[in-house]
């Protein structure tokens, strides 16, 4: 996991941030722990087992996803936009209970 | 350019909306995305969401910067101590039963998302008010 699911919370509900600075402020420190880990993971791994065709048309599409999302949840009230991560959290949530 | 490579595209894109919309990695749809659309193995389907995340979290970061939201002190601090975490645990991989740990984390993630909820219906005021900020 990347760290999100547990950073995003952990400050809204422990440290009073408000839900729109918590959701950006993960994101930032998640480029430092994906690109710490990945060399991680390729050096430790014999042979690393990524697909750069796939992983190239992903990028493709993720990061205007991650541009538009970024400007889009810029414009979210901060009480929709708690219950929307509240609703990501409780499905993923489930789904990890139920079928681990 | 296959249906496969179009199907990544819009896969990548959903994943980085949710990404910059809601503050995480992307790789909760970056895998399905692989797994269950491309059938590719679940560890290549991990290797290669890694890969994705990082200039994904960096468009959406920067974005994010740009328009004023991240606060610098805090974003920092995680980005170092999860740094070291990240080291960490790749270096120990401590053998931990899988089942029980998804289960657990499982369990958090419905914790959280049982207290957010509460606290967006119970708090109207306060998360007005952090909307103006």
């Amino acid at each position: 996991v990347g760290g999100g699911f547990v950073l995003v919370p952990l400050q809204v509900l422990w440290t009073d941030t408000s839900q729109r600075n918590a959701n950006a402020n993960s994101l930032v420190a998640i480029i430092a722990i994906a690109a710490a880990a990945l060399p991680i993971y390729i050096f430790r791994k014999g042979s690393p087992q990524i697909d750069f065709h796939v992983a190239g048309f992903l990028v493709l599409g993720s990061v205007v996803g991650a541009f538009v999302g970024a400007r889009v949840m810029g414009r979210i009230p901060d009480r929709q936009l708690k219950v929307a991560v509240a609703v990501v959290l409780g499905v993923v949530g489930v789904k990890q209970v139920l079928f681990p | 350019v296959t249906w496969g490579d179009a199907l990544a595209v819009a896969g990548g894109l959903a994943a980085g909306f949710l990404s910059g919309a809601i503050g995480i990695g992307g790789g909760l749809m970056f895998v399905p995305t692989m797994t269950v659309g491309l059938r590719l193995p679940q560890p290549v389907a991990q290797g290669t969401s890694l890969v994705a995340i990082v200039p994904t979290a960096i468009v959406g970061g920067a974005t994010h910067f740009w328009q004023g939201n991240v606060l610098r002190r805090p974003a920092l601090l995680m980005g170092g101590g999860g740094l070291v975490g990240a080291v960490a645990g790749a270096l120990v991989a401590v053998e931990v039963p899988g089942d029980a740990l998804a289960r657990i984390w499982g369990g958090f993630l419905l914790f959280s998302a049982l207290r957010l909820g509460l606290q967006a219906i119970r708090n109207p005021r306060r998360a007005q008010a952090s909307q103006q900020d």
